[in-house]
This record gives structure tokens, C-alpha cells and sequence, in this order.
């Protein structure tokens, strides 16, 4: 320290000679001053753009949008677990506002978070800072999730003959799902279970000899990734394309094809994939000469109407399948519908309701308990 | 589908949801104990009692507001809330039927043709979002009429608002 005069110290800016008047919160940095659970979030969100590897524009971009959010009135009495996850959010929004392919499954995961949870700050969020989140493209999430795969190097964990060549498995994985996406898999679904059954097709094509034998089970063992619940589903979805494909094909006809060697011919019908399809299924203006699609095409008809409309279209249908004739390409749901109970449609008389009908007593007292029963319940409380 | 064509599409409303007040305080126990068909959430203050007709289910708050839903027509709902709210005269309170109002109505309705979400959605921003991943329909939000629409590849397509 110094020892200064007193004539020295100046109060006002006409004192000062040369140097500026400072004001106190300037000096002390109190305007730049954050809150400590601000701090926290921006290294927090910090923190996730190091582990994704993510360029530096990104992690600008999600703090600018991190402190946006928590100077929002609905994000200031969030719980601790939400703030954080709002982080989790910033991140994300940015990777896909940038094209950057990152699921959600991958930053729940990072942050030990629930789905759900992560789901409603995820659509608040977008909703109150009025953020576009652009479609996440299917093309670099295959290139991304098969980055993942531990197939590409010989180790102790994959032999040789499961080892494949990078390049070609994401050109023919990429391939897969094109097919997949043309023929309504993929559509309202999750794109991870998807791109892990389109990736065991295509690695077990593209050397069949060796690894027929391996079930998707065992290749997500071996790939290192965990096997999505639905991917079975849609292996098996994928598998009947491929076969109605594999029936049109000339030099298939004569082999007895079925799921298992279907798979050896994989590159073929992805080299003949637009005229296969073409064949094997109707179009949408022949579909209606196809057949009617056992489903509910229309909620408001009768019951009874439907109903025989579904058994006339049954037998049709089979017979159709029978003679390997083209079915019509649509959704997986609508090919076979799940059994819904019909709501009644309105019947004359609730059609007359106008809402200002008398009361009778005897209606209101089925709502009511007996004096006895009062009893009884409260005796049995 | 063309645009001149005129198909005629049911729209089927399956859910009304209505409130109204009972301008009096309601002992919501005396409700669980004198009331048939009564499910009393005692951690969250409110009651849930069924009514058979029309099929609706109300929930009664101790403040004196009650909400109603499962009609299927707003007539519906009014007596169904009218139902109720005798009941509750009928059980000994002082109750006034007033301001019921409907809040929200839940329609159906199916395209004859199937939609591809992605490229629907890309067309239709800012208006509809997209997220496989969270829930298997397009959300398109209606900002005029306060209206949103869930609409699945199927051709199905959900109105609430």
C-alpha cells in the first residue's frame, strides 16, 4: 500500500486532472457480476461441448441460449434437475440447428436424465425463446450412430471375419434406410432402431458366408452399441420388403428365398431398387384397385359397415399374399392393424341432447350412498 | 387427392372438457363418504367422481370448481355438469351452477391417404414440428384459432384446442 496526502484524494470529476471519473459498480465489476447457478450452467454446458467435441461456435451458441433461457420468467423457479437439463437443451437445439447430428438419447445419457423429463424442457424451451429446430438428418445420424460401432478394427473382442470396411457399410446401411424410408418404416418411428437393424443387414451382406450365423443380438454384442427394444420389429419389417423385392427379382425366382438367404442377395435388390418396388408394390392411385386395407380408414361409419367390409377384404387380402401379387405400400400400422374398440357412434337421442333437460331425482340418486351404506363404510373404515 | 375434389370426411368429436363453479365451499371428505362412484385423492385436494350418463368424469376441487370430462358434445357436457352439480345440492351443499364454460374439445378424423411426415414437415415451418424421437405425429399449431393438430403418417389426424 501507499501513504497518500489528504489534499491529495479528489471526490468530483472537476478535480481530477488526469485521469476519468470511475464509478463503483465499474470498478467492482458488479454489473458483470453472474448468479452462481448462472455460472454453474455455463460450465456445465461448457463442460458437454468438450465431451461432444463439438466446435467452438457451438458452445457460444448454447450459452447465448442458456442464459437467454434462464433470464425467461418460466425458467426462473425451475427445480436444480431441470436448470441442468436446460443445459442439456441449449446443447442439443445448437447441434441440430447446425446440422450436427446428436440424439436424444445421447444427451439424456450424458446427463443421467429421463427422456421424459428432458422432453417437456426440450419442447418449453423451444416454445418461450421461439427457437426453428431443424429435422435431424437421417443421412449423417446412420454416418454418426455407425461411427459408434466397434467393427472397423480387429480387436480381442471382434474377430477377423466380423471386421468390415468402414466406407462400405455406411454406403450400403445408407442404402438400407433410403429403402426403409420409401417403404413407410421410418415414418413416424425412431430412427436408432432403424439404422441398427438396416446396419446388421448390410454388414451381414456384405459377407454372408461368415456371418449369417450371428443374430442381431450378437452383432450389437460385438459392435459395442446396445440393441434398441423396437430394432427387432424392424429387422423383421425390413426383412418382408426384401422379400416381396426378392420375388420380382428374375434370377431369384427359381431359388427358394427366404429371410435368412435373402440377405445374400441384399446388393442386388438394392441395385434394382426402384424398379423392385415398383413391382412388388402397388402405387398409391392402383391401390385401391389392389385391395382395401383392413383398417380404419374412416372413424365416423357404422360399425357394422366396417365390420364387413374387413371380413370381404380378409379373404382378398390372403389371396393376394398367396399369389405373391403386389400389396399396397403403406404404413406397417395400417398392413395390420392393431384391434381397436370402437366408440358407439351417436344415437338419436343424444343427438337431441341440448344440455338444459330437466333433472329427475331418481337419476341423481344412483350418485348418492343410503344412510345404511354410510354406515357400513364408515363401520368398515 | 386433388384440391377441387370434394370428399366428405367425419370429423368425430370424442372429448369435451368443461368447468364450471359451485360459488361454495365444498367439505371434499362428506363428498367421499355420501358419494357413489367417488375416487378421493387426499394428497393432491380434489375428488374424481364418474357419472354412468352421460359417461363423463368430474373433478372437484375444495374451492368449488369443477371440471368435466368425456362428453362428446358441448350439450353433453353442459348436462353432465348440470348432473353433477344436482348431486352435490343433493348431498347438502349450497351450490349455484355458474360460469361453466368449455375449455377444450377433442376431435378425429381420418384423410383418405397417407402423409410423409419429414417432408410435410419441412414445408410447413415454422407452423409444425417434427420429433420422431419424443412422439411418432407432426405437431401443427394453429396460432388463429388456438387450435393444435397431431397428425400421424397413417392419415389420422387429432384436433385439440
Amino acid at each position: 500500500g501507499c501513504v497518500l496526502a489528504e489534499g491529495l484524494l479528489t471526490t468530483t470529476y472537476t478535480d481530477e486532472e488526469h485521469l476519468r471519473e470511475v464509478s463503483y459498480s465499474q470498478s467492482t465489476g458488479q454489473k458483470e457480476q453472474l448468479s452462481r447457478s448462472l455460472q454453474r450452467g455455463i460450465r456445465r454446458v461448457q463442460d458437454l461441448c468438450k465431451v461432444l467435441q463439438l466446435p467452438a461456435v457451438f458452445e457460444e451458441t448454447a450459452v447465448s441460449y442458456f442464459q437467454r433461457a434462464l433470464q425467461h420468467p418460466s425458467f426462473h423457479l425451475v427445480s436444480l434437475e431441470k436448470k441442468e437439463l436446460l443445459g442439456g437443451c441449449c446443447v442439443f437445439v445448437t447441434c441440430r440447428q447446425h446440422n450436427w447430428p446428436l440424439t436424444m438419447g445421447t444427451i439424456c445419457s450424458l446427463l443421467y436424465a429421463k427422456q421424459e423429463l428432458f422432453a417437456s424442457v426440450f419442447l418449453s424451451l423451444q416454445k418461450e425463446l421461439e427457437l426453428c429446430v431443424p429435422a435431424l438428418s437421417l443421412a449423417d445420424l446412420v454416418k454418426t450412430h455407425l461411427n459408434s460401432f466397434q467393427l472397423f478394427q480387429h480387436s480381442a473382442d471382434v474377430p477377423a471375419r466380423f471386421v468390415e470396411d468402414r466406407e462400405k457399410m455406411v454406403a450400403r446401411t445408407m442404402q438400407m434406410v433410403e429403402l426403409a424410408s420409401e417403404t413407410w418404416l421410418v415414418t413416424g418411428r425412431h430412427p436408432i432402431p432403424i439404422v441398427t437393424a438396416a446396419a446388421y443387414l448390410s454388414w451381414q451382406s456384405l459377407q454372408p458366408a461368415a456371418r449369417l450365423t450371428c443374430t442381431l443380438a450378437q452383432f450389437c454384442k460385438v459392435a459395442g452399441v446396445d440393441l434398441p427394444p423396437p430394432a427387432r420389429l424392424r429387422l423383421k419389417e425390413l426383412l418382408e420388403i426384401l422379400l416381396r423385392m426378392a420375388s420380382q427379382l428374375a434370377w431369384l425366382r427359381v431359388l427358394h428365398v427366404d429371410k435368412k438367404t435373402v440377405v445374400k442377395h441384399i446388393g442386388d435388390l438394392l441395385q434394382h431398387r426402384i424398379f423392385l418396388l415398383k413391382n412388388a408394390f402397388c402405387l398409391e392411385e392402383e391401390a385401391q384397385q389392389c385391395a382395401t386395407v383392413p383398417g380404419e380408414r374412416s372413424q365416423g361409419s357404422s360399425p357394422v359397415a366396417g365390420g364387413a367390409a374387413q371380413e370381404e377384404s380378409r379373404p382378398s387380402e390372403e389371396k393376394r399374399r398367396r399369389e405373391g401379387s403386389p400389396r399396397p405400400l403403406l404404413p406397417p400400422c395400417l398392413i395390420n392393424p392393431r384391434k381397436r374398440l370402437r366408440t358407439a357412434a351417436l344415437s338419436a337421442s343424444d343427438c337431441a341432447i341440448t344440455g338444459d333437460e330437466p333433472i329427475s331425482d331418481s337419476e341423481i340418486e344412483q350418485y348418492l350412498r343410503g344412510p345404511e351404506e354410510i354406515r357400513a363404510f364408515r363401520k368398515a373404515k | 387427392m386433388d384440391a377441387d375434389s370434394d370428399v366428405a370426411l367425419d370429423i368425430l368429436i370424442t372429448n369435451v372438457v368443461c368447468v364450471f363453479r359451485t360459488r361454495c365451499h365444498l367439505n371434499l371428505r362428506k363428498i367421499a363418504l355420501e358419494g357413489a362412484n367417488v375416487i378421493y385423492k387426499r394428497d393432491v385436494g380434489k375428488v374424481l367422481m364418474k357419472l354412468r350418463k352421460p359417461r363423463i368424469t368430474a373433478t372437484i376441487w375444495s374451492s368449488g370448481k369443477v371440471i368435466c370430462t368425456g362428453a362428446t358434445s358441448e350439450e353433453e357436457a353442459k348436462f353432465g355438469a348440470r348432473r353433477l352439480a344436482r348431486s352435490l345440492q343433493k348431498l347438502g351443499f349450497q351450490v349455484i351452477f355458474t360460469d361453466f364454460k368449455v375449455v377444450n374439445v377433442l376431435a378425429v378424423c381420418n384423410m383418405p391417404f397417407e402423409i410423409r411426415l419429414p417432408e410435410f414437415t419441412k414445408k410447413n415451418r415454422p407452423h409444425a414440428s417434427y420429433e420422431p424421437e419424443l412422439h411418432p405425429a407432426v405437431c401443427y399449431r394453429m396460432k388463429t384459432l388456438r387450435a393444435t393438430l397431431q397428425i400421424f403418417s397413417t392419415g389420422s389426424i387429432t384436433v385439440t384446442g
